[in-house]
């Protein structure tokens, strides 16, 4: 009898044990929202559709809705990816009535482009190639800053995570090599699959592959966006604004999970920084 | 009065310390158990010659012509993190099994053998039968892990080298940025795992013995229990059943790779630890309550 008293005593306590430790539950959606600084404001979103779509670019008629939001949230810059062209970028251009200005990467193998938004009309666009493909760079200077910002876009392969590493050196490389003269952020869609909780294999050369590519990275960039959650649909961190590892503060970083239009797989991930 | 009960007392802790050593020398008896050993030294010998070949592959040749940067330098590719691969590997599949076949078989066996109708009739309470047959085999489950975490770390001292542990996001998902725990400080954690490890195991064992008392077949027991913990473990692993997955133990008893994350979440692992003890004294109880009410017909 006293046996059962016993285990039914340290029952109760392993209950009560469970219920005091238990964590506070966390929001579904997390977002990261600190004071409101403003140096710098930064936005990136791939704009395109999930894949079970004819054309998983971005579509036309979505393009009102993006431009709205970022009307509305007013980036310094924004990174772009997979606009179907220059003659997409133009419409949406126009729609933001003159407000900023923009350029496409170069055409690589592939059917979409990335592309850069900025309000600084002095702003230079560099075009970058990167382990076969293109992305695209933009250097400005943010209201009377001083600072050269450099923000490039990306967009790292969706289905071979060997070829997002090799893209992801590439474009680390380059970033390094301009690190020096400007403030160097990396804004896109990076594809990266770092939750193996999602994986069925207990250890997978593609989780090993996209370990490294966002090991390396943060080796000299910080990964802003860190706080704010998932990206795009079915719990996905995939996209990314990485930035300067000494940066001063982080402002507000949030992923806007209500800016999705028609069937974009994708949030715009927004962040703001004091330069 | 007083006398008569203390006279009492120190004859069921006798009782208790005898049934203990009785179960003590059948486990070591038992083939199953040096069974267990050689397999768990096996996967070490298989995972060397894996580790061995992998990092042979990734460090060199192919991987240096196709990426430029790499984190896995051959410092990288040390004894710990060699035993870290190991034993997280093992956990999940190899020991719950060998503690499935310990444990499920404690009470089954006897009854098939015939002499679990002998030992009921002996002056002792089926609790403390009951209660000795769980020790025996949560021993067996801790002593296991041990030995498999220390064969690990020798192994991978000898073959592979020391060195800091280093941990990425991604693959054990561990972490969710790189990190490192320092040689002592990794050993430590080590020594952690046997015990967070033993405990998750608890639970285990605990099944293992309830369905021990439900069958009488040792095989049947060992089976559903594996049977069990695959299922939820297998089902947990799907999306489609995301949402069912905090509600199955095999989930809560991640618990204990947690000590293996560069800042320990204590508050997480208390709440699982204890989350873990709940379902292991809630099966034990079961299986005492079962026991207790059992006709012995074997």
């Amino acid at each position: 009898m006293w046996l059962k008293v016993v285990l039914l005593v340290l029952f109760c306590l392993m209950i009560v044990g469970a219920v005091h430790f238990a964590e506070p539950r966390e929001p579904e959606q997390r977002s990261s929202s600190a004071e409101d600084i403003h140096s710098l404001r930064l936005l990136t979103w791939n704009i395109g559709y999930a894949e079970l779509e004819d054309d998983t670019r971005a579509h036309d008629k979505d393009l009102p809705a993006v431009a709205e939001l970022i009307l509305r949230q007013e980036p310094d810059a924004v990174a772009l990816q997979e606009l179907t062209g220059n003659a997409q970028l133009k419409v949406l251009l126009g729609l933001l009535n003159g407000k900023y200005r923009g350029a496409v990467a170069q055409q690589g193998n592939g059917d979409r482009f990335e592309a850069v938004l900025v309000k600084d009309i002095e702003a230079k666009f560099i075009p970058i190639a990167a382990g076969g493909r293109y992305a695209l760079g933009a250097s400005f200077q943010p209201g009377s800053d001083k600072h050269e910002i450099l923000l490039l876009s990306a967009h790292a392969d969706a289905f071979n995570a060997a070829q997002r590493r090799i893209y992801t050196e590439a474009l680390i490389d380059w970033a390094q090599s301009r690190a020096q003269s400007s403030e160097v952020f990396i804004a896109g869609d990076f594809n990266f699959e770092l939750k193996a909780a999602n994986q069925t294999n207990l250890y997978t050369d593609n989780v090993k592959h996209d370990s490294e590519s966002y090991s390396h990275i943060l080796r000299y960039f910080r990964d802003l966006g860190r706080t704010a959650g998932d990206t795009a649909i079915n719990d996905r961190r995939i996209d990314y604004i990485f930035g300067p590892a000494k940066l001063k503060q982080t402002g507000r970083v949030e992923v806007l999970r209500d800016a999705a239009v028609g069937r974009m797989d994708h949030w715009p991930l927004l962040v703001e920084v004091e330069l | 009065m007083a006398n008569n009960s203390l006279r009492a007392h120190v004859k069921v802790n006798w009782n208790m310390f005898i049934l203990l050593k009785l179960e003590l020398e059948k486990l070591f008896r038992a083939k199953s158990f040096y069974l267990s050993l050689t397999v768990l030294a096996a996967f070490v010998a298989l995972m060397l010659w894996g580790f061995y070949t992998y990092a042979a592959r990734k460090t060199g040749g192919k991987a240096v012509e196709q990426f430029k940067y790499t984190y896995e330098s051959k410092q990288y590719f040390n004894g710990l993190t060699f035993a870290l691969y190991s034993v997280l590997f093992s956990f999940t599949l190899l020991l719950p099994i060998f503690v499935s076949m310990s444990a499920g078989s404690q009470i089954a066996s006897e009854a098939r053998s015939g002499t679990l109708r002998m030992i009921c009739t002996r002056p002792i309470s089926r609790a403390s039968l009951i209660l000795s047959k769980f020790l025996v085999s949560a021993f067996h489950a801790g002593l296991l892990l041990t030995f498999f975490i220390v064969l690990n770390l020798v192994v991978g001292l000898i073959f592979v080298g020391w060195g800091n542990l280093e941990l990425y996001p991604g693959p054990l998902n561990l972490v969710d940025a790189p990190g490192k725990i320092m040689r002592d400080e990794a050993l430590m954690r080590f020594a952690y795992a046997a015990l967070s490890g033993t405990w998750a195991l608890l639970v285990i064992v605990s099944l293992a013995l309830l369905c021990s008392v439900v069958f009488d077949s040792p095989a049947q027991a060992v089976v559903m229990t594996i049977a069990v913990y695959l299922a939820l473990y297998i089902v947990g692993r799907v999306e489609f059943f995301d949402q069912l997955r905090p509600y199955f133990f095999t989930t809560d008893m991640d618990f204990w790779r947690d000590v293996f994350k560069p800042d320990i979440p204590w508050q997480s692992l208390w709440h699982y630890a204890c989350v873990c003890g709940a379902y292991t004294i809630g099966l034990l109880l079961t299986t005492l309550f079962i026991f207790e009410r059992k006709d012995i017909v074997t």
